[in-house]
């Protein structure tokens, strides 16, 4: 019982650290993410861990894995354009292909 | 000409006698040697600037270049000897207008003359020609254009600061180049003029722009600067010879790549930029990485995390088997084949899970190449779903379970399991695990059931 009481409230420990991992992941970019992938496997490869750890690891690669891929797959070119204001404060709005070519 | 003079050798024995006043007679060669020292005496001759257009041209096996200069009037033979010729920024081609330097010098067995040419420029452009030159050297003192001050390129941008027109191709060009290449990528554009008398300005007025705007959401800037032009005339690209422009390159606080106009135009700018790209698209090219590199790079990684995943289900089958063997060790011969016999089926329901596993991993390899993620993702699933299958087996063969049986477990004061009375002394401690609980015991007494 108390087992799995323990067993609970690690899984929400572990559910909420996933959570603030998918957020950091999500915010990752491209290169940093491939960078942890690239760790993690070593880290895997180099073995001599235990088992809860290397299962923990193994599911941060394949968040780090999506994170890459789905940038990769999904990415679509964002320009845009530097607009001073009076003040000389800078903004960058959003240049439609359009726009670029009227100039 | 010696059998022109023949028929009066014997009539005028010696030109140019004493006894002969009036009019010397000269040779040929004595004219053309006269003439020819007369134009060397001549200094305005020896450092002749000259313009024209380019007649006929024709290159010897010697790699001379022997053309015509002309206009309305006349016509002017020029030579540029080899060496020369090499080390001039453009060949003189028929209909191209240009001013040329040299001496001016006889050719004696011709009799011509003509112009020892040591530099040529295009036409109408002297004067910014000696511009760029002496704006080049002054810059060039000052170090601007040192290897030593070139940064190197992030080998990932987040964010590209892009420098041009936003009318004409080129930002057009840089943008599929980007699409195709890395789309990952953030670009702002900080506009200028890129032609005419006011552009210098509006591009040194752009750089500072990119060079000091940070993004708000993350507080960072960009990660790279293109200052880019397409092709153009000389004077389309002499704003990049601007001096204010080529140290606003240089002092940029960004790693920059300029690329203007196409791969034989040379501009101050690029001598001053971090990377010199021969064309705007090239520039776009050269900052970003291929995003079928890295694509296959993280196939290559998620490979080797599938692998590792399956490696670690064979160590875990490794520990089930050394379990059953580390059981025997506890079991009353009595109940051992019976146990043996349970252990046995359940070891091979774990072994099926476990071959299953590994068949279905290696599945999941065979068709990681084409869609690796969805199916890793898999792989996790069906990989814990084993190791909680493992560890039911595992319960079921763990030694505590015959405790429930009424059998105990007693251990020697360092942990060991004792399976020998004579192992233990009067006066020891030992730990004895009951199916609940355990209980610490001291011996008592040793007898030895086997004496």
């Amino acid at each position: 019982m108390t087992d799995q009481a323990t067993q609970a409230s690690r899984a929400t420990d572990s559910s909420t650290a996933a959570q603030a991992t998918d957020q950091r992941l999500e915010a990752l970019p491209f290169d940093r993410a491939l960078a942890e992938l690239q760790s993690v496997v070593t880290r895997l490869e180099a073995g001599n861990l235990p088992l809860e750890e290397s299962i923990a690891l193994y599911e941060q690669g394949v968040r780090l894995h999506e994170r890459c891929a789905r940038l990769l797959g999904q990415a679509e070119l964002r320009v845009q354009r530097l607009v001073e204001s009076a003040g000389g404060q800078l903004r960058a709005l959003d240049l439609s292909l359009g726009e670029a070519e009227e100039g | 000409m010696a059998d022109g003079r023949s028929p009066f050798a014997d009539l005028k024995p010696t030109v140019g006698a004493a006894e002969a006043p009036g009019p010397r007679i000269l040779a040929v060669g004595e004219l053309t040697r006269l003439v020819r020292e007369t134009i060397q005496r001549a200094a305005p001759l020896r450092d002749v600037w000259v313009e024209g257009e380019v007649g006929q041209v024709s290159i010897s096996s010697a790699g001379h270049c022997y053309f015509t200069l002309k206009d309305e009037r006349s016509q002017l033979r020029c030579v540029i000897f080899r060496d020369e010729r090499l080390m001039m920024p453009f060949e003189a081609r028929t209909g191209l207008r240009l001013v040329a330097h040299g001496r001016l010098d006889i050719f004696e067995p011709q009799g011509a003359y003509q112009l020892y040419v040591d530099s040529i420029q295009p036409s109408g452009r002297g004067d910014l020609a000696l511009q760029f030159e002496a704006l080049k050297a002054k810059l060039a003192a000052e170090g601007l254009f040192e290897s030593a001050r070139k940064r190197p390129l992030p080998p990932v941008p987040l964010t590209i600061g892009l420098v041009t027109s936003l009318s004409g191709a080129v930002l057009h060009d840089m943008r599929r180049v980007l699409t195709r290449r890395w789309p990952l990528a953030q670009v702002v554009v900080s506009a200028c003029q890129v032609q005419g008398q006011s552009a210098a300005p509006t591009i040194v007025a752009a750089l500072r722009r990119i060079g000091r705007w940070t993004d708000p959401r993350t507080g960072r800037g960009v990660d790279v600067v293109i200052l880019a032009r397409g092709g153009g005339s000389l004077e389309d690209l002499w704003p990049f010879n601007d001096e204010q422009v080529v140290r606003a390159v240089a002092a940029h606080p960004c790693p920059i790549v300029v690329g203007v106009g196409h791969e034989t135009d040379v501009t101050l700018a690029e001598f001053a930029a971090d990377v010199r790209a021969a064309t705007p698209s090239v520039a776009a090219e050269l900052v970003v990485p291929s995003r079928t590199d890295a694509t296959l790079r993280l196939r290559g990684l998620a490979d080797r995390l599938a692998a590792t995943g399956t490696r670690a289900l064979a160590e875990r089958r490794q520990v089930l088997t050394n379990e059953r063997r580390a059981l025997e060790g506890f079991r009353p011969a009595a109940l051992l084949a019976a146990e043996r016999e349970r252990a046995g089926l359940l070891l091979d329901r774990a072994t099926r899970v476990m071959h299953g596993i590994v068949a279905a991993d290696r599945l999941v390899l065979e068709r990681a190449a084409e869609r690796l993620p969805m199916l890793l993702a898999g792989t996790v699933a069906s990989a814990r779903t084993a190791f909680a299958r493992q560890s039911a087996a595992l319960g079921a063969l763990s030694p505590y379970a015959t405790l429930e049986r009424g059998y105990s477990i007693v251990r020697g004061a360092d942990g060991t399991v004792l399976r020998d009375a004579r192992r233990a002394s009067v006066g020891d401690l030992l730990s004895i695990r009951l199916q609940r609980g355990e209980l610490d015991a001291r011996v008592d007494k040793v007898r030895d059931s086997s004496a």
